[in-house]
C-alpha cells in the first residue's frame, strides 16, 4: 500500500530540538566517553610512539574530537556539535581526567570549531566536505587551545608548537571528520537513525 | 474483570491509596492511519475503535500490524514531521491524543530504558515533576506508588541495582506518579523470566484496581493476562482491526482461535505442534567436559557458580536452568570458549579436540566458530555485515582448521552452505537486505543460521525464544530438532520449559547462590557516575556542586596562568591535606589518581626531553639532550598537570551527577531539557560499558578476532565501535519515548529535589579563593612566577 495523502499540517523539519535528539546526542557522547575508555589502555603505549618527536602526539588526538562531528552528523541541529563535545568532556572529567575542569573549556573550545563550519553551511549541508572541514576546525581550535591558550606545553619552540596545532587539525580531519562522515553513514544502513533528521544519511550523495 | 483477592492478597497489603487520580480515561480512534517517517508503508491504516473508560484491553497480532505505534500514539509521543502521514483522528474522551499530556502513561518492554533516573525516589517523582505537581504532593504520591506496586526499597537506592522485574514495577509506579487515567502497556513483560512476569502483572492488576485507570496491553504471551482483561483487539498487518471480543469468545476453539495460532499469536494454553520427537540414537562421543568449573561474569571477576561438572555428548541437548543471577549465561559463556574458566577445566574431547589446545578460551576465534557455535539473546549484537548473503557467509569463510592457516571450507562449500540455510529459514528475498533492519522474529533465524553456518558441533543459545512469535518459536524448535538429530550437541539456557521439552533437553539446575536477593543484577560497575557512598556521606558530600566546582575554578586559575612549581606544589599540597573532608584516605585517593600521576610524569619527561636546554647536560640522545635547565622545566609541567588534574577528583569523589544536574538547572539556569537529557544518557554508561564487552564476547563468537592484518584488526575494532553506537542510539530512542511519555519538555516543572545553597558552599567558595590567591602570592613572593603567555 502507499500512501499519497499529505499531512493536514505539514510541520516541516525545524532546527529546534526535539527529546529524542537531546538523548540522542547524549548518549553518543557517552559512549564516546566508553570508546575512550576502551582505548585508555592502549593510549599510553601510543605516548612511548611519540617521545622521540613529543608534537606527533597530537595525530592521535582526533580521537578526542570526533564526538563532535558525529553528533553534528547525526542530530543536524545547531549547537549538537557544542553540546556533544561538550558532554563527552564532562562525561571523561568525571571518569577522571587528566585535565582535570580545564577539559570542559577545552570541550566547548574543541565543540566550536566543529560548530563554526556547520553553522557556516547553515546546518543544511553534512557531506564529506563540510565534515572534513568540521574536523578540522575542531582540531585546528582545540590545537590552537592547547598551544596557545593553555599552553600545556611551554617548552615546546615556537615550530614545535606550530607542528602540534597542524598535527591536531589534521588528526581532525581524518579521525574525527573521514570516520565520522563514514560512521554516520554506516549507522544509518542499520535504520538505527530512523527517528533522526539524518536518517536517509547513507544514501544522500557524498559530495553536494 | 477484577483480580480475585487471593491474587490481590499475594502483592502484600496494597492499600486503600490516596492519590487523587484522574478520571478513568475513554479512546476513541476514527479511521485513523498513520505512516512512520522511515517506512515506505503505514504501520496502520483506517482504524475505527473504541474504548470505554476503565475498560481493560488487550491489543493482540503479527509483529508488524502496528500496535506499538498505537500505543505511541495515544501516548502522544509520535511527532509529525514533513516524512510522517496520518489520516483520521485518535481522540483521548475529547481530546486529541497528542495533546492528552498527564493522562495516559506508557510502559516499554525494555526495563533498562524505563528509569530515567539514579535514583528510586527521583525516578518515581520524574513524571509528576514534568507535570508540574508541587513538591509537597509528589512526595506523598512518591511513597504510594512505590506501595502500590510493592516495591519497598529506600528513596535513595541506586536504580541500577534492581532486577528486571523491580525496574517495570518501579517504571509503574512513576506512572502511577502522575495519575494518568489510561495506562499503556507496550510487552511489559518480554524481557522477563517467569517470576518477573507474574511480579509485574500482579503489580498492575492490583494499581488499576485502586486507580479505576483504563488500561491497555500489547502482549506476545497471552497466558499470563487473558483472564484479567475485559476484551481482546487483533490488528491486521498494513490494516485495522481483524478481529475482537472477550477472551472467551476469541480464545475458545474455533476459527477465530485458529486463525490467531496461524499468524504466530501465542493465544493461551497454545504450544506449536512439532510431531513426536525422534527417538534418541543414543548418546554419541564426548565433546566436550567441564570439571569442578567455576565461572565469573568478567575475566578475573569473582565466581558466580562453582563446581560444575558437565559432559556433552554429540548429538544431545541441554536445558540450563535456575534463578537470575545464578550465572546460566556465563556458563554458556564458558562452554562457549568466550570467558576463561575461574577454577576447574572445560576441555574438548574426542572429535572436538583436534589439533594440540583442548581448551576452547585458548583458541583463536577462527578456530572456534567452526566448533562451537554461540547464539546470542541480542541478535544485533552478533551482526558483523551488511548484507544477509555476507552475514551467512562470514562465519564459514573465516573459520580456520584448529592449529593451522588452512581454510576449513572452501568457496563452493560456503556458496552451498549459505543458500541451503537461506532457504531453509526462508531467508531468500531479504539477501541484500541489512541485517539489522529486519524483523524481530527474522533476526533471530538470521542470527541462529549465521552461527550454524560454520557447522559447529556444539551449538550454544542464550534464551533463543525470549519475545519470539509462536512461528518463529516452532521454526527455531524444528530446526534445532534437524541439528541434533544429525550429531550436533545442543546447550539451551531457557525459561522455556515446553522448548527445553520439544528438544528433549535433559535439565541442567543452576544452584540458586545463597546471599541471592533478586535485587543485585548483573552489574559489574554500578556506580561508575555515582559519587562514593563515603564521599557522600563526607563534609564535601554535603557541599552544592556548583560551590565546588566554583571553589576548584578559582584555586585553577593561578595553575593555568603560571608554569611555576611553587603555586603547583602549594595546591596539590592544599588537596592532600582536604581529603579527610571528601572522605577519602591516600590509598583510595591513589587508586583514582594514578592514571593523573603518570599522565603527569609522561608530561614531565617529554617537557625534559624538548625543553630549553640550560645547565649541566645530564644524559645525551643525540638529537635531545636532557639538562639541569630542561629538567626543572619538565618538573614544573608535570606539578602543574598534577595539581590541575587532582582537585578534580575531589569534587567527582563527593558529587552525584543527580545533584549537579539539580544545581546547573536550578542554581545556573541552564535549560532542564538539556541538562535532564544529559543525565539521561549518561545514566547509560555503566550498561554500555557492559555492552561494549558483551560485543566483544558476541563478536569473537562469529568469528571476529585478533588475527589477520593491522588493517583487518582496525576493521573489527571499528565494527564493534559501530556496534555498540546502534545499540546506544536504539536504547536512546526508547529512553526518550519514556522521559516525553513522562510529560518531559516542557518549559516549567517542578523539582522534588531542591538545590539549595548554605553556609557551607560559602566557606568552600571562599576557601577556593583564598588557595588561588595564596598559590599567586606565593609564586609571586619566591620569585617563581612564570606567565604562560609571557
Amino acid at each position: 500500500m502507499s500512501i499519497t495523502k499529505k499531512p493536514a499540517v505539514p510541520k516541516t523539519a525545524t532546527t529546534s530540538w526535539r527529546i529524542v535528539d537531546i538523548v540522542i546526542a547524549a548518549v553518543i557522547a557517552v559512549s564516546s566517553g566508553v570508546i575512550f575508555w576502551a582505548w585508555n589502555s592502549a593510549h599510553h603505549l601510543f605516548d612511548i610512539m611519540f617521545l622521540a618527536f613529543p608534537p606527533s602526539s597530537a595525530l592521535l588526538a582526533g580521537m578526542w574530537l570526533f564526538p563532535a562531528v558525529l553528533g553534528a552528523l547525526i542530530i543536524r541541529k545547531p549547537g549538537a556539535a557544542l553540546f556533544c563535545e561538550l558532554v563527552a568532556a564532562m562525561v571523561s572529567s568525571l571518569m577522571g581526567s587528566e585535565f582535570g575542569l580545564t577539559v570542559l573549556a577545552s570541550g566547548l573550545i574543541q565543540g566550536l570549531g566543529a560548530e563554526l563550519v556547520f553553522a557556516a553551511f547553515a546546518y543544511r549541508k553534512f557531506n564529506l566536505p563540510v565534515a572534513l572541514l568540521a574536523g578540522a576546525g575542531a582540531g585546528l581550535f582545540g590545537g590552537i587551545n592547547d598551544a596557545y591558550i593553555f599552553r600545556w606545553y611551554h617548552a615546546y619552540t615556537p615550530g614545535m608548537l606550530l607542528a602540534y596545532v597542524v598535527f591536531m587539525t589534521i588528526s581532525g580531519l581524518v579521525i574525527a571528520g573521514l570516520l565520522s562522515f563514514l560512521g554516520t553513514r554506516a549507522l544509518a544502513k542499520t535504520g538505527a537513525l530512523g527517528a533522526l533528521a539524518s536518517r536517509r544519511a547513507a544514501t544522500e550523495p557524498i559530495l553536494r | 474483570m477484577p483480580a480475585t483477592t487471593q491474587e490481590l492478597g499475594a502483592v502484600s497489603g496494597v492499600p486503600e491509596t490516596p492519590h487523587r487520580h484522574a478520571q478513568a480515561v475513554a479512546v476513541s480512534a476514527k479511521n485513523w492511519g498513520w505512516r512512520h517517517a522511515d517506512r515506505t508503508d503505514p504501520a496502520l491504516w483506517g482504524l475505527d475503535l473504541e474504548i470505554r473508560a476503565g475498560e481493560r484491553v488487550l491489543l493482540a497480532g503479527p509483529s508488524g500490524a502496528g500496535k506499538s505505534t498505537l500505543l505511541y500514539a495515544l501516548a502522544g509521543v509520535l511527532e509529525e514531521d514533513d516524512d510522517t502521514y496520518s489520516t483520521g483522528e485518535l481522540l483521548l474522551d475529547s481530546i486529541p491524543a497528542s495533546r492528552g499530556r498527564g493522562m495516559v502513561g506508557l510502559m516499554q518492554q525494555d526495563p533498562e530504558t524505563q528509569v530515567v533516573q539514579a535514583r528510586v525516589g527521583d525516578d518515581v517523582a520524574f513524571g509528576a515533576e514534568n507535570l508540574s505537581v508541587p513538591p509537597e504532593q509528589i512526595a506523598a504520591r512518591v511513597i504510594a506508588a512505590l506501595d502500590a506496586v510493592g516495591l519497598h526499597i529506600p528513596l535513595e537506592h541506586p536504580t541500577s541495582a534492581l532486577s528486571g522485574g523491580q525496574k517495570q514495577r518501579l517504571a509503574l509506579a512513576g506512572i502511577l506518579a502522575m495519575g494518568p487515567g489510561l495506562v499503556l502497556l507496550d510487552e511489559p513483560t518480554a524481557n522477563l523470566d517467569p517470576a518477573g512476569v507474574l511480579e509485574v502483572r500482579d503489580a498492575v492488576l492490583a494499581a488499576l484496581d485502586a486507580t479505576g485507570a483504563t488500561l491497555l496491553i500489547v502482549e506476545h504471551r497471552l497466558d499470563a493476562w487473558a483472564e484479567h482483561v475485559d476484551r481482546v483487539i487483533v490488528l491486521e498487518p498494513g490494516g485495522g482491526i481483524s478481529c475482537e471480543g472477550t477472551p472467551e469468545e476469541l480464545f475458545a476453539p474455533g476459527p477465530v482461535r485458529e486463525r490467531l495460532i496461524a499468524s504466530g499469536v501465542w493465544v493461551p494454553g497454545y504450544t506449536p505442534d512439532l510431531g513426536p520427537l525422534a527417538s534418541a540414537p543414543g548418546p554419541g562421543a564426548t565433546l566436550l567436559e567441564a570439571d569442578g568449573l567455576s565461572v565469573a561474569r568478567t575475566r578475573g571477576g569473582a565466581a558466580v557458580a562453582t563446581g560444575l561438572d558437565l559432559r556433552i555428548a554429540a548429538g544431545e541437548a541441554w536445558c540450563v536452568r535456575g534463578a537470575n543471577g545464578s550465572g546460566k549465561s556465563t556458563l554458556a559463556l564458558t562452554l562457549g570458549g568466550l570467558l576463561p574458566p575461574v577454577a576447574g577445566t572445560v576441555a574438548a574431547t574426542g572429535d572436538l579436540a583436534s589439533g594440540s589446545e583442548k581448551r576452547p578460551y585458548r583458541w583463536r576465534a577462527a578456530e572456534l566458530v567452526g566448533r562451537i557455535g554461540s547464539v546470542f539473546q541480542e541478535p544485533e549484537h552478533q551482526f558483523v555485515t551488511n548484507t544477509v548473503a555476507e552475514e551467512l557467509a562470514y562465519g564459514p569463510r573465516h573459520a580456520l582448521a584448529p592449529g593451522t592457516r588452512d581454510p576449513l571450507f572452501t568457496e563452493e562449500q560456503i556458496d552451498a552452505r549459505v543458500a541451503m540455510l537461506m532457504s531453509r529459514l526462508r531467508l531468500g528475498h531479504l539477501a541484500d537486505a541489512n541485517p539489522f533492519t529486519l524483523s524481530g522474529g527474522e533476526k533471530r533465524r538470521l542470527s541462529v543460521a549465521t552461527v550454524l553456518a560454520a557447522e559447529p558441533q556444539i551449538l550454544i543459545l542464550d534464551e533463543p525464544t525470549f519475545g519470539q512469535d509462536a512461528n518463529t518459536w516452532r521454526e527455531l524448535a524444528l530446526l534445532l530438532r534437524e541439528e541434533l538429530a544429525a550429531g550436533t550437541a545442543i546447550i539451551a539456557v531457557t525459561h522455556d520449559t515446553d522448548f527445553a521439552r520439544a528438544l528433549g533437553a535433559e535439565e541442567f539446575v543452576m544452584e540458586t547462590p545463597p546471599a541471592h536477593s533478586g535485587a543485585q543484577p548483573h552489574r559489574n560497575s554500578p556506580g561508575l557516575l555515582e559519587a562514593d557512598v563515603r564521599g557522600g556521606a563526607s563534609f564535601l558530600g554535603q557541599v552544592n556542586p556548583l560551590a565546588k566546582l566554583a571553589a576548584v575554578a578559582l584555586a585553577t586559575i593561578p595553575l593555568v596562568a603560571s608554569m611555576d612549581w611553587v603555586s603547583s606544589t602549594l595546591v596539590v599540597l592544599v588537596t592532600l591535606l582536604a581529603l579527610p573532608l571528601a572522605g577519602l584516605t591516600i590509598p583510595r585517593f591513589m587508586a583514582r589518581a594514578w592514571p593523573l600521576l603518570l599522565a603527569a610524569l609522561f608530561g614531565a619527561w617529554g617537557t625534559a626531553l624538548v625543553g630549553i636546554d640550560s645547565g649541566a647536560v645530564l644524559l645525551d640522545l643525540g638529537i635531545f639532550t636532557i639538562t639541569q635547565g630542561s629538567v626543572a622545566a619538565g618538573a614544573a609541567t608535570g606539578m602543574r598537570a598534577f595539581a590541575v588534574a587532582i582537585p578534580a577528583v575531589l569534587v567527582l569523589f563527593t558529587t552525584d551527577p543527580t545533584d549537579l544536574a539539580n544545581a546547573l538547572a536550578q542554581k545556573a539556569r541552564l535549560p532542564h531539557r538539556f541538562v535532564l537529557g544529559a543525565l539521561a544518557g549518561m545514566r547509560l554508561l555503566g550498561l554500555l560499558i557492559e555492552e561494549w564487552a558483551t560485543l566483544g564476547m558476541a563478536r569473537r563468537a562469529r568469528g571476529v578476532g585478533s588475527h589477520g592484518s593491522a588493517a583487518a584488526r582496525l576493521r573489527a575494532n571499528l565494527g564493534q565501535i559501530l556496534g555498540l553506537l546502534v545499540q546506544a542510539i536504539r536504547r536512546a530512542s526508547r529512553l526518550a519515548v519514556t522521559m516525553e511519555a513522562k510529560g518531559f519538555g516542557t518549559t516549567e516543572r517542578t523539582w522534588l529535589r531542591a538545590s539549595v545553597y548554605g553556609r557551607r558552599d560559602l566557606v568552600v567558595v571562599g576557601a577556593g579563593l583564598l588557595l588561588g590567591t595564596a598559590a599567586t602570592w606565593a609564586a609571586v613572593a619566591l620569585g617563581t612566577w612564570n606567565l604562560v603567555w609571557g
